[in-house]
């Protein structure tokens, strides 16, 4: 039976309210974008099917209120992610500069095994609104704070046209795998807990 | 005045108020073994079993309870049951004669009565419940003394009763040859019907307490079935659906216990429940769907329900009522505009809800912005200096400058959330939809009006989900902000930057969960499922992502009432989780799929049968429920607010 790491990949989205992580999300998994998304409470997540040479992986993509009030609650969500998704809006200089806080606030309430080398990915997101006039982050700040902290994959898109959406999922999904096996090896124990999809409440029903 | 030794209380002075009330409702009952009269059949009856301190438990208080005296009486081939409330005994000062009188059981025969269910607990009282050929159930009669032992083997001398093969705890009484037909027929009769209008449903005794001044219950009574009648557009339809939601649960509680008797016909039955329990099934397309009529199977992977939950909802939810109108509303309010019974007025919501017509006027009393004791004068006077009050605030954030805003981080951050978050706020609904609606700009206007009123709370994403249906209710800007103001009083802790509220929630339905179903909180503990974060959206925005616009508009009313708790949002979270336990369990849920599964029921649940299912399970858990809940828990008021309450009482005793 194939151990549940290597089929689930887990990637959570982070960024400050209203840069898109709903549409993001839903734009790669479902091919649409919608002016009527609301406000997220509390968390949900998206499942998609990706394929890498021969093998079927389910991505698991979380996406969480935006809000910073809300991040004592990441706790519950971050555990085991594989990879996770930065979003600023290039029109908003405050959601550019709260990558560095979400970032870390990741790093702090995941504990990933690994933090120097836990996968990820930045995306700028919007870049469709008003033809680019009211652009306010430049390409080149952007790539520049990636660079800085481990020359982090970037991608500018628009969730609303579809700009760029699947080649930076294809991205996350690629360095989710790699961080996944890279934990198995590092962690062979996790694969033993997470491949027990046998029912465990069997001792409890007597 | 009918005159009947068996009851033996003629010097008792609310006999002669409830005679009529009881005679009505032997008599409807009776109409489908006869049309005997009841003075004929009960005198000269012979008394083969009496027993004392047979009690009523009628709130959810353990305290309250309605102790009286149970008889069966026997009167040529026919035994009849009674039971009599004692005589200014009641334990607790809330519970008024009326209250008593709605329990009470008169002559009532036993050809009517279906089957019998004890409970003989190791621990706690004996109880049995009566439930009746018409799909009516009786609350449970607690036997305060023992004794159901003795009951059971003197009604066996007399009456013809059989032990379910089921459940031995289950006797069936007469008519158990065909009890699926039956049932079915006496459905459709009027007398059938017409106990879903008497005394012993609370459809018709919740509004007795609207007629206390004139004394005489028993026109009160009468008036209030006719009255009930007029109101609804179609009574006889309303309260046969009334019977019919009984007739479901009996049904099933019915197919637990008789499951040989009713086999054949199972299929018939499990369409009609699922129609009537109300349950619209998760999408087609969802990946969480089973076959519609595939049941779990729950006797094999998941552990049993240890409440026996429908029967709980059988015997302790009411029926819902139709909603408040404005004729109905008149009647609360004195010449000058004064609530005369505030207490009254909120039961009669927490049943029903409100029309929209009258939501504007009423919400204002049920979030606290009105007195119920103020007049229509003082209400419009506080209108008016509140609307300049509101105009103060506003000012004060209207007055920055784009200048000044450069320098004022904090309110350019608040604006921004704010206006991030109402162009994405109920934008479907026609009052809120189009581009440059002036209801968006209303809405933020008051969302930053408000986070000026409460610097410290500020704005949290959530609010504007709040504030969204009291704009719509009351189309007035002033009025809006000072409910809503009202409302964020009780609900603010829950957006607590400490999210200390939030985790006081969600602890206390962890407790709830712990006391009301054990074996669904051993299922999350052991899958890593007790932060319940799974319910965080339903209690921060108090379901406003799970129903219908109109629906949620009629919860919160009901919510806002605090009839019987001010927690019942949590018990509503129980109850929706129990009635997917077996799902859950079932499914070995683990944490993810959980919160996808709770996240994909929003739509997908109707309202009323789970609200009727907080009832049963608020009233259920009573002070032990009560208990679980930490001090201060939203919609609680601040517990410094109490304190400082208690010092001026204190003040006021020295």
């Amino acid at each position: 039976m194939p151990s549940r790491r290597r089929t689930l990949l887990k990637v959570i989205i982070l960024g400050d309210s209203g840069v898109g992580k709903t549409s993001l999300m839903n734009q790669y998994v479902n091919k649409k974008f919608s002016n009527q998304y609301k406000a997220t409470i509390g968390a949900d997540f998206l499942t998609k099917e990706v394929q890498f040479e021969d093998r079927l992986f389910t991505l698991q993509i979380w996406d969480t209120a935006g809000q910073e009030r809300f991040q004592s609650l990441g706790v519950a969500f971050y555990r085991g992610a594989d990879c996770c998704v930065l979003v600023y809006d290039v029109n908003s200089m405050k959601s550019f500069d709260n990558l560095n806080n979400w970032r870390e606030e990741f790093l702090i309430q995941a504990s990933p095994s690994d933090p120097e080398n836990f996968p990820f990915v930045v995306l700028g997101n919007k870049i469709d609104v008003d033809g680019g006039n009211s652009r306010v982050v430049s390409e080149k700040k952007a790539r520049a704070w990636c660079a800085s902290k481990g020359n982090i994959p970037y991608f500018e898109t628009s969730a609303k046209e579809g700009i760029n959406v699947e080649e930076a999922f294809q991205v996350i999904a690629k360095d989710a795998l790699k961080s996944g096996e890279e934990e198995e090896i590092y962690l062979p124990d996790t694969i033993d807990v997470g491949s027990s999809s046998q029912p465990r409440s069997s001792g409890c029903e007597c | 005045m009918h005159e009947t030794d068996l009851h033996d209380l003629s010097d008792d002075a609310d006999y002669a108020a409830s005679i009529e009330q009881a005679s009505a409702s032997v008599m409807l009952t009776r109409s489908e073994s006869g049309n005997r009269s009841l003075s004929s059949e009960t005198e000269g009856a012979e008394l083969i079993y009496s027993k004392d301190n047979v009690a009523i438990h009628p709130t959810q208080f353990a305290s309250e309870r309605i102790s009286g005296r149970l008889k069966l009486a026997k009167q040529g081939h026919s035994v009849f049951m009674t039971w009599i409330p004692y005589k200014g005994q009641s334990s607790n000062a809330r519970l008024s004669e009326k209250d008593r009188n709605l329990y009470t059981l008169r002559a009532v025969p036993f050809s009517d009565v279906r089957s019998i269910r004890r409970h003989t607990p190791t621990l706690g009282w004996q109880y049995i419940i009566i439930v009746m050929s018409s799909g009516l159930a009786f609350p449970p009669l607690y036997f305060y003394n023992g004794g159901v032992k003795e009951f059971f083997t003197t009604l066996k001398q007399h009456v013809l009763i059989v032990r379910s093969l089921e459940d031995a705890n289950v006797f069936l009484v007469n008519d158990f040859q065909n009890p699926l037909q039956r049932t079915l027929s006496s459905l459709e009769m009027p007398g059938a019907v017409s106990i879903g209008s008497a005394p012993s449903t609370p459809a018709s005794g919740s509004h007795l307490t609207a007629f206390t001044d004139g004394g005489k219950t028993s026109e009160v009574l009468s008036q209030s079935i006719s009255r009930n009648r007029q109101k609804a557009h179609d009574p006889g339809r309303d309260l046969s659906i009334h019977v019919l939601e009984k007739f479901s649960l009996v049904t099933k509680f019915a197919r637990d216990t008789t499951t040989q008797l009713f086999r054949e016909n199972s299929n018939g039955f499990s369409a009609l429940e699922t129609k009537s329990y109300g349950i619209s099934r998760p999408r087609p397309d969802a990946p969480y769907q089973e076959e519609p009529e595939k049941k779990v199977p729950e006797e094999i992977h998941v552990p049993s329900d240890p409440l026996e939950f429908d029967k709980l909802a059988l015997v302790w939810g009411k029926p819902r009522q139709s909603p408040l109108g404005s004729m109905e509303w008149a009647t609360f309010l004195d010449s000058e505009g004064r609530i005369t019974d505030s207490k009254d007025l909120r039961k009669r919501i927490f049943y029903g809800g409100v029309e929209h017509a009258i939501r504007k006027e009423v919400w204002a009393f049920l979030l606290g912005y009105h007195d119920y004791d103020s007049t229509y004068a003082e209400r419009e006077y506080l209108k008016s200096s509140k609307r300049t009050e509101y105009m103060t605030i506003k000012q004060q954030w209207q007055s920055i400058s784009p200048e000044q805003a450069k320098r004022f981080t904090k309110f350019r951050e608040r604006k921004g959330l704010i206006d991030k978050d109402v162009v994405r706020t109920d934008r479907s609904l026609p009052f809120y939809d189009g581009d440059s609606n002036p209801n968006v700009k209303t809405l933020r206007d008051i969302l930053l009006t408000y986070s000026f009123y409460n610097f410290d709370l500020g704005y949290c994403q959530g609010m504007s989900d709040l504030l969204s249906p009291i704009l719509y209710v009351t189309e007035d800007e002033s009025e809006s902000f000072w409910c809503f103001v009202e409302l964020m009083e009780r609900l603010g802790p829950n957006f607590n930057r400490d999210q200390s509220g939030m985790h006081a929630q969600l602890f206390a339905l962890s407790k709830l969960v712990e006391l009301l179903d054990p074996p669904l909180h051993n299922y999350f503990q052991q899958n890593d499922c007790l932060n319940y974060f799974f319910c965080f959206r339903w209690i921060l925005i108090q379901f406003k992502r799970e129903f219908e616009y109109e629906q949620t508009m009629s919860l919160w009313e009901v919510l806002w009432t605090h009839h019987l708790s001010e927690h019942l949002h949590l018990y509503l979270c129980v109850a929706i989780l129990k009635r997917y336990r077996g799902k859950i369990m079932g499914e070995h849920m683990d944490f993810d799929t959980l919160l996808k599964f709770i996240n994909e029921l929003s739509g997908h649940i109707e309202l009323d049968p789970f609200l009727r299912d907080a009832e049963a399970l608020c009233i259920y858990a009573g002070e032990n429920g009560a208990a679980s809940i930490p001090p201060g828990t939203p919609p609680s008021l601040p517990i410094e607010n109490e304190n400082s309450l208690l010092y001026s009482l204190e003040d006021e005793v020295l």
